[in-house]
């Protein structure tokens, strides 16, 4: 964008919201004013992640967490920094018809969820809405738009809710990331499936100083390391209700050290980082409880939801050819 | 006032009248360095609402289709200044090379402008200048604004947004400004023109009802700028109470206009009292 039209757009933004502050403020309601979405951290959330229709109760409870440890970390957020637009926010991104969608509202308003921006589209894909509405996050559970959206280089995951409940904090949010091809490009996977596990082991150590290329939850990472500095910086690191876990299938001793290395040399922290050398990653993630786990290969995802995980699939690299290790056939009857 | 004899002329008691000022529906600048070469000799280029002016017809057609002996159909006629006979001329040629439906000219200067639209019974009032939507709207004409970039309107749908900031006010809510000044001004403003507004609304709603869900050359959506969710709701409901079911609805609390506008593409755009969208790239 030419300087000329960001400077002519930031202009009207402001005035956008400066318009939409007078409005909230006057409010005799004394509702929190969503805040600005050039400095928020913006949650796309489909209508199904959000509710479930048939089993609205039960799945409203697992995700209603997460929401309330999201609406919990701002009120924090507010206390400490009163004029401060870093927030979280949640959008409702919906391809129902508005006259379908306008029921979502209602459960909204019944559930009393700080939700107050919204998009229906009727029908038309979600994926230029979300560039409009600057989402840092898009959760669905389509597969195809989830995948669209990461390939407009929008961070964004396919949820899954585990049929067991279990008890999450509501006032720490708590999200766990998986390594290769989430947080990191698959350069590595592709490394191990390609040429086998000693390959990747030499490799890594071989390049331990040489950063991974990003990968499709980089900047939502980044994004929350931003809202946990704000806490940092008034001495709250110990209570910071946000806390982020790393939880990878590399081994520390033959392939952590790059990872690490990368995310030192982005300026990011992660507040744990777990390596599991290849063990399972459910029992793991039982014990840290997060609000939600990103991963781009269905066997974690599927071992961590069945010990009551609330996942997310991430479908990018090259982990979606595999299952299992294994390299899914195109053409079954292929010799 | 010129009729087009090859135009089949709209049944008044039913027709929609679109009233749109010529040099919005044409590129007259004449006088400058033309942007692109004329389409022809005597033609002018497309302005910004020629791909209203196409969309609208495409509407007809399908209304039409599915009703040879269908009454409720868009009827545009163009407004043009008397004082520039050479460009009446080009106007009248262009109309014909470019195939539109356009049944009337009608010639009017800026101080009868509002007086021809009453006697033409215009339902809404198009313009990419916000003076005169103004104008009308105060003197009880819907007017509303002619939203495009060039080149990247779609011809295939007509899609009408309305701001609903204004529309979703209630009386006896907490989701109402303290400020009572302004309150009352808005909704004093929008009873003026409310009766004019609800029945071009229940038109739109009668013939987006003849098509489906998918598929339907009329699109509505709906979007509210700095309200809070019940807002956008109570103006979609209030939509519905008039006869529409808008299709998209859009509230963003504050989140930058430009880009969603940028995104959603409509035809035209009906904010009352232009209070949300003064800033709009009316052109580009």
């Amino acid at each position: 964008m030419s300087d000329m039209k960001e400077a002519e757009s930031a202009g009207e933004e402001e005035k956008d919201w400066a318009e939409a502050k007078a409005f909230f403020d006057s409010l005799k309601s004394k509702k929190p004013r969503p805040p600005k979405p050039r400095y928020a951290v913006t949650i796309a959330v489909s209508s199904r992640t959000l509710f479930d229709m048939t089993s609205e109760r039960k799945i409203f409870k697992q995700q209603g967490l997460e929401k309330y440890a999201v609406m919990s970390v701002n009120a924090r957020l507010r206390a400490l920094y009163p004029d401060s637009e870093e927030l979280f926010d949640i959008v409702l991104m919906t391809n129902n018809h508005a006259q379908v969608g306008v029921r979502l509202i209602n459960s909204i308003n019944h559930y009393d969820l700080t939700i107050e921006r919204f998009c229906m589209t009727g029908g038309k894909s979600p994926i230029g809405y979300l560039k409009a509405y600057m989402t840092n996050l898009y959760l669905s559970k389509d597969s195809k738009k989830v995948q669209e959206a990461i390939g407009e280089g929008i961070a964004a995951a396919i949820m899954f809710t585990p049929d067991m409940e279990v008890e999450l904090s509501d006032t720490q949010l708590r999200v766990a990331f998986d390594g290769d091809a989430v947080l990191f490009s698959d350069e590595s996977e592709i490394i191990v499936k390609q040429h086998g596990l000693d390959t990747f082991f030499e490799h890594e150590k071989r390049f331990e100083n040489k950063p991974l290329a990003q990968g499709p939850l980089k900047c939502f990472l980044e994004a929350l390391g931003k809202l946990q500095r704000k806490f940092y910086a008034k001495n709250e690191r110990l209570n910071c209700p946000i806390r982020t876990y790393l939880v990878t299938a590399r081994s520390a001793a033959s392939s952590g050290a790059r990872v690490l290395k990368t995310l030192r040399s982005w300026g990011l922290e992660i507040d744990e980082a777990l390596f599991l050398a290849g063990a399972p990653k459910g029992p793991l993630l039982q014990k840290i409880r997060p609000h939600i786990f990103f991963d781009d290969q269905m066997f974690h995802i599927e071992g961590a939801m069945e010990l009551g995980t609330i996942s997310a699939h991430v479908p990018y690299g090259i982990g979606q050819k595999y299952n299992r290790g294994k390299l899914i056939e195109e053409n079954p009857q292929k010799q | 006032m010129n009729t087009d004899d090859d135009v089949k002329q709209k049944d008044p008691s039913r027709a929609v009248v679109i009233a749109i000022s010529h040099d919005a529906v044409f590129d007259l600048k004449e006088e400058q360095e033309p942007k692109a070469p004329a389409a022809a000799s005597g033609v002018l280029n497309p302005g910004p609402g020629f791909p209203f002016v196409k969309a609208v017809q495409r509407v007809n057609e399908k209304l039409v289709e599915k009703n040879p002996n269908e009454t409720l159909l868009f009827d545009v006629i163009l407004l043009s200044s008397k004082d520039r006979p050479k460009s009446q001329s080009e106007v009248a040629n262009s109309i014909k090379h470019y195939g539109l439906e356009i049944t009337r000219l009608c010639f009017c200067n800026n101080e009868n402008f509002t007086s021809v639209l009453r006697s033409n019974k215009v339902k809404l009032f198009l313009s990419t200048n916000t003076d005169y939507i103004t104008k009308a709207q105060d003197t009880g004409v819907p007017a509303a604004l002619l939203y495009g970039q060039r080149g990247t309107a779609t011809l295939d749908q007509l899609r009408v947004l309305f701001i609903g900031d204004s529309l979703g006010f209630s009386e006896d809510t907490t989701d109402r400004p303290k400020d009572e000044d302004t309150g009352e001004d808005q909704l004093q403003s929008v009873q003026l023109t409310q009766s004019s507004l609800e029945d071009l609304v229940a038109l739109i709603g009668e013939m987006r009802r003849k098509f489906g869900r998918e598929n339907s050359p009329l699109c509505a959506c709906l979007m509210t700028v700095c309200s809070p969710r019940n807002v956008c709701v109570r103006a979609l409901k209030r939509l519905r109470a008039w006869g529409l079911e808008v299709d998209e609805a859009f509230c963003l609390a504050g989140a930058p206009q430009s880009r969603l506008l940028a995104h959603i593409q409509p035809h035209i755009l009906y904010d009352h009292g232009l209070q949300y969208t003064l800033d709009v790239p009316a052109l580009s």
